[in-house]
């Protein structure tokens, strides 16, 4: 029976299955959820027929086919060309499981594993808590994760930083302070911070944080004017151990006892008390006003040097008295949002002056405007499925973050630097900059921009790099 | 006409994940413009059915914690009732779409959709949304953020499709 094929259409052997006359035989998938077959039928068979087919390849009953082909569920009394069923185009089928209870019984135990440990797909979370409450399990699903220190994860991309800003607040800059208080009203929480290992792997990275904080442009400023500060961050060593100090706040605590002791000591040497004056208002107070005034008050203000005209603070925070002179030195209550600096902890970094210094480039600031005009999204971002498993697998993957955190980190800045909205274009900013590069030879105004805008409109640093990427 | 079985309308809902920011970043971050990460799921019987990390979820629609959708798009009409419907992905959920096949690039929520659409209504989901992991994935900064974007699941939360099947009668 199978000679006749293709030769002799009028002779037909073929009749057992084909009803009609010209049996133009069409390939027609069949798609179950589980299976695809390739059944070869009559074109003018009735569904009837086509199932008696498929009954057979799928070894099912007949009456548990249901077919569906483009919304339609195919009848036994139909035929295929009824509803356009061609060579080639794909049938659904559905084999009907006749009693509801063990058909049902059977797909427990492979899909029981959904609605349990749904979250316990990405590993649950080993991790302490900052991480460990990001996989809260999906009952809880609405409600923002409650107070989770975004501060050390606003290296890796502020929007997962962003993510843990649930205090409902629309204004970003209340949210900061919010941040600041809750932060230091919990000390446990600092420590916490302090025990992800995302953080940990961040700090040990000098690289990374210097550029953080060089991506600040109070910074910058305070850079230009004092080198011995640049001079201090392009020392990795130096770097590195005052990052070891951030890392460990008991450690830092000690260290800083024993400095000021030793301080204290020095202050009774002759002369020794103007030193510390000197060293103070060099260099420890602009840092400090610095990195204060993202906070808001500065109780230390008293003597500003002559360099020290009130730098305009471009964010706004709702600080009444920028320049509050009242003497009131509360270095006991600020230690945990802005670290006091000392000598063996120079810029003063802590982990939360650290994220606040990313939050605030302008950059950042333009997303946090937009998105402070709708509250709502603020909202709705955080409680997106997406941005809490991110973060979890972020925590639990450090290594991996810090990787991508790095080549990825200077195309952020990049973007904070220069792609924001509301201040000018960095071809605009860097104008004057970009004269004097060109003035010195450099031509290449691409190269210029993408150093500038790399380093910050930092003329220096821009030679530098331009001249590190032409070995000539 | 065979009308005796109703039709029934079958609805995609999208909804972006990033909230509008992909829009704003994806520029800056990706070298090309994405308007939205797209989450779809498909509404039919009155019911919200989407794939996620815990496999095969129902909700009402408009319930997840998505909210309400940002775009929908009608994609027809089907005759397929809704037990057979629940049979249908409850094999699914067996096989193909389980909770643990979930990858974020290849095998996401929109692969369900599209499949499913296609089995209702014979109607493929917009492309543009079945093209968005491979779009990612072009651009170098999709390629470094990979590793950790597959090992993302995500998983609203809803009734598990498959659990529901004992309640039915």
């Amino acid at each position: 029976m199978a000679e006749n094929s293709g030769t002799d259409p009028a002779v037909e052997t073929n009749t057992e299955e084909n009803a009609a006359a010209s049996a133009t035989i069409i390939k027609v998938t069949v798609k179950t959820p589980k299976d695809k077959e390739e059944i070869a039928i009559a074109e003018d068979s009735s569904v009837a027929q086509f199932k008696e087919e498929i009954s057979k390849r799928f070894k099912a009953n007949q009456d548990q086919l249901v077919l569906i082909f483009a919304g339609k569920i195919l009848k036994d009394g139909d035929t295929l060309g009824q509803h356009g069923i061609k060579d080639g185009l794909t049938v659904h089928l559905v084999i009907k499981t006749a009693q509801k209870t063990s058909g049902g019984g059977s797909s427990q135990t492979s899909a029981s594993s959904g609605p349990g440990p749904s979250q316990g797909n990405t590993d649950g979370s080993a991790n302490s808590s900052p991480a460990g409450n990001l996989g809260t399990p999906q009952g809880s699903g609405p409600s923002p994760t409650p107070t989770q220190p975004p501060n050390m994860l606003a290296g890796f991309g502020d929007l997962s930083g962003l993510a843990n800003l649930g205090m409902g607040s629309a204004n970003f800059m209340e949210l900061q302070q919010q941040m600041q208080r809750q932060l230091m009203s919990n000390p446990e929480m600092l420590s916490q911070i302090m025990e992800n290992p995302l953080v940990q792997s961040m700090m040990s990275n000098p690289d990374l944080m210097r550029q953080m904080i060089v991506a600040n442009p109070q910074m910058q400023q305070l850079m230009e004017r004092n080198p011995e500060i640049s001079h201090m961050l392009n020392n990795p060593e130096l770097m590195r151990q005052t990052m070891e100090l951030a890392r460990n706040p008991a450690m830092m605590q000690e260290m800083m006892r024993n400095q000021d002791r030793a301080l204290s000591n020095l202050e009774s040497i002759p002369g020794g008390y103007n030193a510390l004056r000197r060293m103070y208002t060099d260099i420890q107070e602009p840092m400090f006003s610095a990195a204060r005034e993202q906070f808001g008050n500065n109780p230390f203000s008293p003597s500003r040097t002559e360099n020290r005209e009130p730098l305009p603070n471009p964010w706004g925070p709702p600080d009444t008295a920028a320049t509050t002179t009242s003497g009131t030195a509360t270095t006991t209550s600020s230690t945990t949002s802005s670290t006091t600096p000392s000598v063996s902890n120079p810029l003063g970094i802590s982990s939360s002056s650290l994220g606040n210094g990313m939050f605030n480039s302008p950059g950042m600031q333009s997303l946090m405007q937009q998105i402070s005009e709708n509250p709502q999204l603020m909202q709705n971002m955080l409680s997106a499925p997406y941005m809490r498993t991110m973060m979890q697998s972020l925590a639990q993957n450090p290594d991996i973050a810090s990787q991508v955190a790095r080549p990825s980190f200077p195309k952020m800045l990049q973007m904070f630097a220069g792609g924001n909205a509301s201040t000018p274009t960095p071809e605009v900013r860097f104008q004057q900059q970009l004269e004097q590069l060109s003035a010195m030879g450099f031509i290449n105004r691409e190269a210029n921009l993408q150093a500038l805008i790399a380093t910050g409109g930092d003329i220096n640093a821009a030679i530098e790099r331009l001249l590190g990427s032409q070995p000539s | 006409m065979d009308q005796h079985d109703s039709t029934f309308g079958v609805q995609l809902f999208i909804c972006d994940l990033s909230r509008g920011m992909a829009r704003q970043l994806s520029p800056i971050m990706l070298g090309k413009q994405l308007d939205g990460i797209w989450h779809t799921s498909i509404v039919v019987y009155g019911e919200e059915f989407f794939y996620g990390g815990a496999g095969i979820s129902s909700c009402p629609p408009g319930g997840t914690m998505l909210g309400p959708p940002d775009t929908v798009v009608e994609l027809g009409n089907t005759e397929v009732t809704e037990e057979i419907f629940l049979d249908y992905l409850s094999s699914l959920g067996e096989t193909t779409y389980s909770g643990d096949k979930y990858r974020l690039f290849e095998h996401n929520c929109n692969t369900f959709t599209n499949e499913v659409a296609q089995f209702l209504t014979g109607n493929k989901i917009p492309s543009y949304i079945t093209d968005l992991p491979s779009e990612v994935l072009s651009t170098p900064f999709g390629q470094v953020l990979r590793p950790i974007l597959d090992s993302i699941h995500i998983a609203p939360p809803g009734r598990n499709v498959i659990s529901c099947q004992n309640n039915h009668g």
